[in-house]
């Protein structure tokens, strides 16, 4: 263990470097965006008192070892942040709370750093300075966000997930390393906790997920940022092979049930985003292209899976790729090991694996080459799913009358999941989808009859001057519908949360015509 | 994980329990947190209702609903009754009480129905939050004394409390007998219909207030700064012996708002209008102009305001 600084001199100065990190805390804490908040700003002062007052504690006992410090610059870290950066930058151009947050994920960075630093020297470490907090911290924020009132809990977020990364450790090809992906861990850790205690409010996680859409061709540009990533650190075959059972299985559920498998996409953006950037880190996946393999087709079917359990159990599902990520670093070791055996029995997989196999009956093909390989067969891959209209683009489960069609139709969980869109749309403030949800609560045709339930409904549609509804609160004994009114309709169609208040309602009408709503193509139709 | 937990050194393993209680410390603390704001929004929680031990005049073991043999309704027989205002007479009329088709006011028959003589107090529609754990989006619906009238509640809480004790009543086995029966009959607890209203407010002879043509002068809470107690104003010559049919708060009706001529059955073609729906009697906050009893006043279904309370009839 050398005991240097990042000069490569040994300093008793930087043993205080975790409370420049709570002043730099501190002096954020003063800025517009945190102090527009009381919960925001106290988080932002308690997080920095936390690490003054761990600083003074490990000052008093000895352990501030600001002598051992090293520099490290690894490109895993810096490309990775850059190419999250990337994604932030495109995505908050078309949706601004991503650059309102720009500050908070600041914070988080000089906590990190802090919380990190004095992590490393209370175990008696050497702490390694360089972008690490980086990738960690970017890739939480791009999933998940405590509201503000909640802030406190992201710094524990970070916390937890550093925690992880430095107490849960094991060997792996004989080097003593961390067992989960440190944001991964957190998040799936915290997505647990947040369904467990039906809090999902608290944060901005069903934003976060619903809001990507809202960047123009969203996948073509996480497609060319996982092309960086790809490149430099070889996991082309764990974000390919994700991609492609979900784009698979997706596909297979489709044409058997007659429905799309997920509502509004082949697969949700905020999936392509994590299989490319979440599920990737080098450290805590298989290093094998058969092991990759593996791993990416496990993550596929993980989110597939936990999407329907979700969605079953009631809980949000944009969980579904959060939630998977921690139990596949767990079962690492034990793909490698499977890999092994089978490189040792001479399997190989065309195209893939076992690695050993491929080395010795193709010398020429290095990893760099077999990499670009891969890469070239993504590339075609995703070439095809774009130019077949499964990606970018508009697709068939974003409108709700599809699902009402398919509902009557008896399509396999079509009721549900309309049952689940006019339930969002009512949280949202759409009277007309109250009215419907509260119409099927009270005929009891899709889902059982619960007066109670459908009379709050009602309440709520007719409080938001929906009059059939009200017509229906007064008389149970026959149903009124009605069409939805312009403001349902700049709630129903902005497909993700783009903010449809301003446009002029001719446009609003041709826009829910395309969307297949027959009145407002008639009433387009009559206006034109 | 194996070898984190057995293959390394004991420091090692140290670091990993410590590990697993801050995880277990964070999700306890996380869950504390979460309960904690389900507690202080009263999302999961009734509402904290004080009701009174005794009320006098009042049943505090039925509701607190008037303490007489039909429990405070009053019956207005059939028949018919002039509706809406001829200006000719009632030189305060707004253009909205006319009647169309070229006549100023219509003759409308209506059958018998009873109507709740006081409007709904705070001590009766507390003991429906506290039962039914109704909804309380505005605490100051409670703050006012319990035998004043209830205000800022909104047209689909109304709607909920005529439901609600029209429930309570036929399972409550203190309900009197002649109104159990009137119960058994098919009759039941609603929002009075804005020609009910009219009626019962100013009888048949097409009086400009409830007690006649007159100014209210003190027979009434208007030009007022807040609610009175319900039947304080002593107004004998009242039709059907009603207290506060004009003035005291405006009183939610189970009628849309609409252009005259009043017919309930067209009702159902205001679907596909922005709803409004009819209140009557005027408030202490209003003029003599507006606690006429044919005005029309029309509100926003969710509108909770401190002027705004209502009262109940027995319909069928």
């Amino acid at each position: 263990m050398q005991p240097t600084d990042s000069t490569g001199h040994p300093s008793r100065f930087l043993g205080w470097l975790p409370t420049l990190f709570a002043a730099v805390l501190f002096a954020l804490s003063y800025t517009p965006r945190v102090q527009s908040g009381e919960v925001l700003t106290g988080s932002f002062w308690a997080a920095a008192a936390f690490l003054v007052g761990w600083n003074a504690l490990a000052a008093i006992v000895g352990r501030n070892r600001g002598d051992l410090v090293e520099s490290t610059l690894r490109p895993h870290h810096y490309i990775q942040a850059l190419c999250q950066l990337a994604v932030f930058a495109y995505w908050g151009w078309y949706w601004r709370p991503v650059y309102d947050m720009g500050v908070l994920i600041a914070g988080q960075l000089a906590f990190a750093y802090g919380f990190s630093m004095l992590l490393a020297w209370w175990r008696g470490g050497t702490y390694r300075l360089g972008f690490g907090p980086f990738p960690i911290i970017f890739s939480i924020n791009l999933f998940l966000w405590f509201r503000d009132d909640w802030f406190y809990l992201q710094f524990l977020m970070l916390a937890v997930g550093f925690l992880g990364k430095e107490l849960i450790r094991w060997n792996r090809d004989g080097r003593r390393m961390h067992v989960f992906n440190p944001s991964a861990f957190a998040l799936g850790l915290f997505s647990l906790i947040l369904i467990a205690t039906d809090s999902t409010g608290l944060t901005w996680g069903q934003e976060i997920a619903s809001t990507l859409t809202l960047a123009p061709r969203i996948y073509l540009f996480l497609f060319l940022v996982g092309l960086v990533v790809m490149y430099f650190f070889s996991i082309t075959l764990i974000a390919a092979s994700a991609a492609a059972v979900l784009f698979g299985l997706s596909a297979i559920y489709s044409a058997w049930a007659g429905v799309p498998y997920f509502v509004d996409s082949e697969i949700p953006a905020a999936v392509f985003l994590g299989l490319h950037l979440l599920v990737t880190d080098p450290s805590t996946s298989p290093r094998t292209p058969l092991g990759k393999t593996f791993f990416g087709t496990l993550y596929g079917l993980g989110v597939f899976g936990l999407y329907a359990i979700l969605g079953a159990a009631g809980a949000p599902t944009f969980y579904d790729k959060l939630l998977c990520v921690p139990l596949l670093n767990l079962s690492v070791r034990g793909i490698d090991s499977l890999v092994r055996g089978l490189d040792t029995k001479g399997v190989v997989i065309p195209g893939i694996g076992g690695e050993a196999a491929l080395v010795r009956r193709a010398a020429w093909w290095s990893p760099l080459r077999l990499n670009l390989a891969h890469m070239g067969a993504w590339i075609l891959f995703f070439g095809i799913m774009a130019s077949t209209g499964r990606t970018d683009g508009r697709h068939a489960g974003d409108s709700l009358p599809f699902w009402e069609v398919a509902c009557e139709e008896g399509r396999r969980n079509a009721c549900d999941r309309l049952l689940q869109l006019e339930a969002t749309y009512c949280s949202d403030a759409s009277a007309w989808a109250c009215n419907e949800l509260g119409a099927h609560y009270a005929e009891g045709a899709i889902v059982n009859g619960d007066p109670a339930v459908s009379r709050a409904l009602f309440g709520r549609a007719c409080e938001l001057r929906f009059q059939e509804a009200c017509l229906n609160l007064i008389d149970d004994t026959r149903i009124v519908r009605g069409e939805p009114r312009p403001l349902d309709l700049r709630l129903l169609l902005r497909e993700g949360g783009r903010n449809l208040m301003g446009i002029p309602e001719s446009e609003l009408l041709t826009k829910a015509c395309d969307h297949t709503w027959a009145f407002a193509c008639q009433r387009a139709a009559s206006a034109g | 994980m194996r070898d984190a937990a057995t293959g390394g050194s004991p420091a090692d393993r140290l670091s990993v329990a410590a590990g697993a209680v801050a995880l277990v410390l964070a999700v306890w603390a996380s869950l504390w947190i979460a309960e904690s704001r389900n507690s202080a929004t009263g999302e999961t929680r009734p509402p904290d209702v004080t009701l009174p031990g005794d009320l006098d005049g009042f049943r505090p073991d039925l509701f607190y609903l008037p303490d007489d043999s039909l429990l405070g309704f009053v019956a207005i027989p059939e028949g018919p009754f002039i509706m809406g205002s001829d200006p000719g007479v009632d030189r305060l009329a707004f253009d909205l009480e006319w009647w169309g088709e070229g006549r100023v006011q219509g003759t409308v028959e209506l059958p018998r129905f009873h109507m709740a003589r006081f409007e709904t107090t705070v001590a009766q529609y507390g003991a429906f939050v506290r039962e039914a754990n109704h909804p309380l989006p505005n605490p100051g619906s409670l703050s006012a004394p319990a035998d004043h009238p209830v205000t800022s509640v909104a047209w689909t809480d109304a709607v909920a409390y005529a439901r609600w004790l029209d429930g309570a009543l036929r399972e409550n086995p203190a309900t009197p007998p002649a109104l159990r029966l009137l119960l058994d009959e098919g009759w039941r607890v609603a929002l009075p219909s804005e020609a009910e209203w009219e009626k019962a407010a100013r009888g048949d002879d097409a009086r400009i207030y409830p007690w006649g043509d007159q100014p209210p002068g003190n027979r009434a809470n208007y030009r007022a700064s807040s609610t009175s107690r319900v039947g304080s104003f002593s107004c004998p010559d009242c039709a059907h012996g009603l207290s506060d049919m004009a003035g005291n708060v405006w009183e939610w009706t189970r009628s849309p708002y609409q252009p005259y001529p009043f017919d309930e059955s067209d009702d159902l073609e205001t679907a596909g209008t922005d709803a409004l729906w009819v209140m009557r009697g005027g408030s202490f906050a209003d003029n003599e102009q507006f606690v006429r009893a044919a005005n029309r006043g029309g509100a926003d279904p969710g509108a909770r305001r401190a002027f705004i309370g209502f009262r109940v009839a027995l319909v069928r």
